[in-house]
């Protein structure tokens, strides 16, 4: 089995990519995109446009209609190796019953087989997002942005190469956004990761992302950060 | 659920199955006049032979001599020998089928499951479904002989049977969304049914495996009857001699059970609820709160109140 360690760059590639659920009717069609490592790449446009869909197939939840896409240096449908993606749906997927530790440790457990390790990544991840209190609390007692937090510490335990996050940000006060953003980017750009996030507050998608994808009539414009085309198109 | 549906929607279907029971039930009962005197039968049949129940059952046995002393004589009566005997059937039979129920309904499911698994589960599942406890309880009662342990066998298959189903059910009823995060990050099939399906589901899992508890505690009444142990030895010997008060005796004795298992149920679901802001109810609370307090400080409403 091939390890995180192993894996070539480009993190994600998609070439001619057309996604949606039906396909007589692609919501969005992609001719070329590559992710690099240490990139942040937000996603925009309007509601039901398709962005969660584009991060459910990058996910491997939806088959894409047609084209290759290359995630980690595997070709879906073939499975990207255990642990390098991370996915923060827009519901969050945390178990309600369950702590906020069992949680984390579920991202622990995707990253790492080691218990030991597992503990130690989890414990580092609750107490970088705030959450040492709130350890043993089940998640159904904690306010949205609280579980936005232990959504984003899971994936943090886990270390992927690839973090799909599907508006991870809505719900958190400007103190904790700013807070949970900058463990999420520090990682990022530490650990060579490349992070994917829908967001539709375009401002603080600009703010982010080194380059903003906007979906807009079943195709992506792409905007890098700083260049004048982000400035006046978006 | 795909398709929207609204009060009206339900409220014309329930009236039009509720007219097509009525009309089926007509078709089957050829006299309705003997409904007349149903009542008044029932009324001397209670008077006359069930009322007051004998509470001579609770009294210790001739023989064996008990050794029990006092106040505790009543562990040598029929009743308390009987109870005992049933719930620790039950007890047995309810941990023995959840123990085989759970790698059944896991495989069941569909949303965890390949179709070709998924249908073979079900076919098991349906198999030992498909014979009530009772003829199990012949069943085994002819292949070992009379007993507790063909109580328990009788009652095993027919709890992986029942809670088999309800417990898929409750499993392809959860929430897609962590089933789905758990695939993309990769873990196999064995971790996201243990750290994520079974926590997920457990207010359902725990609800639905007290419940076949408490059935199994009540079938212990009826497969008694066939020689598989139980208080249905007992009730079956005194319905022979016709002695209904003392079957009263023995009912009211059950009830009293599954209210208790019931209390059980209520406390324990009540750490699984969905509510983000509730407390799990002290025992007086639960006990208190079925009853009715007088004060009203612990209504029924008030097991599950806010922090």
């Amino acid at each position: 089995m091939r390890t995180g360690d192993d894996l070539i760059e480009p993190l994600l590639v998609l070439k001619d990519v057309a996604i949606g659920y039906d396909s007589s009717a692609s919501l969005v069609n992609i001719p070329n995109l590559e992710i690099l490592p240490g990139e942040i790449v937000a996603i925009a446009g309007p509601s039901g446009i398709g962005k969660s869909t584009l991060l459910r197939t990058i996910a491997g939840l939806v088959s894409p209609i047609s084209g290759q896409l290359e995630v980690c240096g595997v070709t879906l449908p073939e499975s990207p190796p255990r642990g390098v993606l991370g996915y923060i749906p827009q519901k969050l997927g945390l178990v309600r019953h369950a702590s906020v530790r069992h949680n984390v440790e579920l991202g622990a457990r995707a990253g790492v087989k080691s218990r030991k390790e597992r503990q130690q990544r989890s414990t580092e991840a609750i107490d970088i997002m705030g959450l040492s209190e709130k350890s043993t609390e089940p998640i159904r007692r904690l306010s949205g942005g609280q579980q936005r937090r232990v959504a984003t510490a899971r994936t943090l335990a886990q270390k992927p190469k690839l973090i799909l996050a599907d508006e991870f940000l809505s719900e958190l006060d400007e103190e904790t956004l700013t807070s949970v953003l900058q463990a999420v980017t520090n990682y990022v750009r530490g650990s060579k990761a490349a992070l994917i996030v829908v967001e539709h507050d375009i401002s603080r998608a600009k703010m982010m992302a080194d380059k903003l994808l906007v979906i807009d009539d079943g195709r992506i414009n792409p905007f890098v950060k700083g260049t004048k085309a982000m400035e006046v198109n978006v | 659920m795909k398709t929207a549906i609204d009060g009206k929607v339900i409220a014309s279907t329930f009236m039009i199955l509720l007219i097509l029971a009525f009309l089926v039930l007509n078709g089957m009962v050829s006299d309705w006049g003997r409904l007349t005197g149903g009542f008044s039968n029932l009324k001397n049949f209670f008077y006359q032979s069930l009322w007051p129940p004998d509470w001579s059952v609770l009294e210790p046995q001739v023989y064996p001599v008990c050794t029990a002393r006092y106040p505790f004589e009543f562990t040598c009566s029929t009743a308390w020998i009987g109870v005992i005997e049933t719930i620790k059937i039950a007890f047995v039979a309810t941990v023995f089928g959840m123990a085989l129920s759970l790698p059944l309904s896991l495989a069941a499911a569909r949303n965890l499951s390949p179709g070709w698994l998924s249908f073979s589960s079900r076919f098991i599942l349906s198999a030992f479904r498909s014979l009530p406890s009772l003829i199990w309880a012949i069943f085994f009662v002819i292949l070992i002989g009379m007993g507790p342990l063909s109580g328990v066998l009788a009652m095993t298959v027919y709890t992986v049977g029942y809670l088999g189903k309800l417990w898929y059910e409750a499993m392809e009823g959860m929430n897609k969304t962590p089933l789905e995060a758990a695939q993309a990050m990769g873990l196999s099939k064995y971790e996201t049914a243990l750290n994520v399906v079974v926590p997920e589901s457990a207010n359902d899992l725990i609800s639905h495996s007290i419940f076949l508890f408490e059935y199994n505690f009540r079938s212990g009444t009826i497969i008694g009857i066939v020689g598989a142990g139980g208080i249905g030895y007992y009730i079956d010997l005194y319905l022979r001699f016709l002695q209904y008060d003392k079957v009263v005796a023995y009912l009211l004795i059950i009830f009293l059970v599954v209210l208790i298992i019931d209390f059980i149920s209520i406390y324990a679901r009540s750490f699984f609820t969905e509510e983000d802001d509730l407390r799990a109810p002290s025992w007086f609370e639960v006990i208190s709160g079925l009853w009715g307090a007088p004060s009203g400080a612990y209504s029924w409403t008030s097991l599950f109140r806010r922090r």
